[in-house]
């Protein structure tokens, strides 16, 4: 331990400073670093939250005529929120954005983690069909709307294909019929998505130790009891995280449907960003807008903070597990 | 057994080279397309053909100039504006979103200060963004940053620091601290520490944030709907609104501006295949 120094002393020294002025020097800097993003958030999170709380005890709309600091005049209180929890358009915009997750979530899933253990050892052209496995994902999600939006046009690939293999004259209108739109959406999700399952289900393979698999194969563990006994129980954590990060994702579905059927045909593959989006510039419904918004804040917030506390869990289960696990090795 | 291995193998590549087929065929649909000539846009079922019999770059004359030979329909602009937008909004966003991480990224790794910071910066991520934009639109229109490109560069970056923050801190958090340690012995400020020391360690990683964000910012959809209207809308939603009109369905053109949209995430993306399971997992799993 140093004597107590101040800091006015100890600027007047020449060479090196001692460690507790060093750390106040840190922070000093650390402070001034992090500024810079509190600010943004600040910008970004606080003001608008506030803004939002404000118009959602409103009816204030933008064709009002008053700006929306004046939307008081039309306060309603708790109205919009009444009128969230009797909205049968609303309640059927998320009830079907859940249809395409439970749908779409466990496919990308089931097809992702076969796709990975088809990459567990190498072969040869392993990197390149790697490369193209990925390519789904890369694609700009608008852009893959509309590649999708041109595959399944009644006279388009998907009904040739189809009409090659049944050896008959198949022309359904996909987009135009309400369970046809909804498969063809779900298959976009489906192409676009199975590459990042599969992307870090295979990272969450290769970071099993593989000396634990192969006493297992000296003992005389078939693969498929490797996998279930070994392979499984130390991806926990990455299946978690990969599950919860489709999900999320999934909700927030917007682009492939807004470019692919905007909703339609009628409303039966209107998600519930597609409903907003409807009540935003369509009914210009600001007010309700803003309250859907911060009901839903308030759901999800309320989920993820459940579900960090379910991951941190797991994640400490595995760290007491076998510490030298969680950073896998490379490709 | 050999047998069997054999056939293990013959089932391996058959599979991965279905699933192959299966990424690629959406793509090299809308890639021949944007070769085809008006004729073959549409076509029967019985004649539909994967390769354009008369390959032609009308489909890329047409948008970049507005008349191509046998396109003559009238569009109200052209898609330079938007392929500047693109670039321009994209690039200053990530500039923005990779400074600030960077920033906070290395305040948070090394002084710990900010404890709430990681968390609530996460938070950004989480929520639809249709569902929280009414308030920053209004806010976007008072201040005038509506179809700017300041205005749309601001939102990215702001969107995508979740993304280089977090991967910004578990880079950080794994360069060894001996080398800052004693350079701060030999008397150097933290600043100086961080700017000549741990900076250009961090030279690969910064690289691979910096592209990871910018195909975020590319891939956007959604915000340069909402917050552009006429001179700085992006080639995604130029490209969507390039049907409406009286033009009916322009698939080629349409085909050829996908192509030009798609190309660099898909070629950015195979450079940095190496950290993308650490990014798309905000730096959860390190690869």
């Amino acid at each position: 331990m140093n004597a107590v120094i101040t800091d006015a002393s100890s600027q007047a020294l020449p060479m090196p400073s001692p460690t507790n002025n060093l750390a106040a020097q840190g922070r000093r800097l650390g402070a001034l670093m992090i500024l810079p993003a509190q600010l943004l958030l600040l910008f970004i999170v606080v003001f608008p939250l506030l803004m939002q709380i404000y118009i959602s005890l409103t009816y204030w709309g933008p064709t009002d005529g008053v700006s929306w600091i004046y939307a008081y005049q039309s306060l309603n209180l708790f109205a919009n929120y009444v009128t969230f929890f009797t909205d049968a358009n609303l309640w059927a915009a998320i009830a079907r954005t859940l249809f395409i997750i439970v749908v779409a979530v466990p496919l990308e899933f089931l097809l992702g983690l076969g796709l990975a253990t088809l990459f567990v050892d190498s072969f040869p052209g392993r990197r390149v069909f790697y490369s193209i496995l990925l390519t789904p994902m890369m694609v700009v999600p608008a852009v893959a709307g509309y590649m999708f939006y041109m595959l399944f046009q009644s006279n388009g690939p998907v009904n040739q294909i189809l009409s090659f293999f049944s050896n008959s004259k198949v022309e359904l209108v996909w987009l135009s019929v309400p369970h046809l739109a909804l498969t063809a959406v779900i298959a976009a999700d489906v192409w676009e998505w199975t590459p990042l399952v599969f992307l870090i289900l295979l990272a969450g393979i290769l970071a099993v130790p593989e000396d634990q698999l192969r006493a297992a194969t000296m003992l005389g563990a078939s693969w498929p009891q490797r996998f279930r006994r070994i392979v499984l129980p130390r991806m926990k954590t990455v299946i978690v995280i990969v599950l919860v990060l489709r999900c999320v994702e999934a909700f927030k579905l917007f682009d492939v449907m807004f470019v692919m059927t905007r909703g339609g045909p009628g409303t039966s593959t209107e998600t519930i960003s597609l409903y907003i989006y409807k009540q935003t510039f369509n009914e210009l419904e600001w007010s309700y807008v803003a309250a859907i918004g911060l009901t839903l804040l308030i759901i999800l917030s309320v989920l993820a903070v459940i579900g960090m506390r379910f991951m941190k869990h797991e994640i400490e289960i595995e760290r007491s597990m076998a510490p030298e696990t969680i950073e896998g090795k490379t490709t | 057994m050999d047998r069997s291995k054999v056939f293990l193998g013959a089932g391996r590549y058959l599979l991965i080279g279905l699933a192959s087929v299966i990424a690629l065929v959406p793509v090299v649909w809308m890639a021949t397309m944007a070769f085809k000539p008006r004729e073959e846009w549409t076509s029967g079922i019985d004649q539909l053909s994967w390769l354009p019999k008369n390959p032609t770059f009308d489909n890329f004359t047409f948008i970049f100039t507005g008349h191509a030979p046998k396109l003559v329909v009238a569009i109200d602009r052209v898609a330079i504006g938007p392929a500047i937008s693109s670039i321009v909004c994209a690039t200053l966003g990530t500039i923005i979103a990779v400074t600030v991480g960077t920033l906070a990224a290395y305040a948070v790794s090394r002084f710990k200060v900010g404890r709430n910071l990681p968390l609530s910066i996460l938070q950004l991520r989480l929520f639809p963004p249709l569902a929280v934009m009414i308030p920053v639109m209004i806010m976007w229109a008072y201040l005038g940053l509506i179809d700017t490109w300041w205005g749309l560069s601001l939102i990215y970056g702001i969107v995508t620091l979740p993304f280089s923050f977090w991967l910004m801190m578990t880079f950080f958090d794994d360069v060894p601290r001996e080398i800052e340690e004693a350079a701060l012995v030999e008397g150097c400020t933290p600043w100086v520490v961080f700017r000549r020391v741990t900076l250009p360690m961090v030279k690969a990683p910064l690289a691979t944030t910096i592209l990871f964000v910018f195909i975020l910012n590319w891939s956007d959809y959604a915000i340069a709907l909402l917050l552009t209207r006429k001179d700085w809308i992006t080639i995604p939603v130029f490209m969507n609104a390039l049907s409406t009109a009286m033009t009916g369905q322009m698939y080629g053109a349409k085909a050829a501006l996908g192509l030009i949209a798609a190309i660099p995430p898909v070629v950015l993306g195979i450079l940095i295949q190496k950290y993308l399971v650490r990014g798309l997992t905000f730096g959860a799993l390190k690869q």
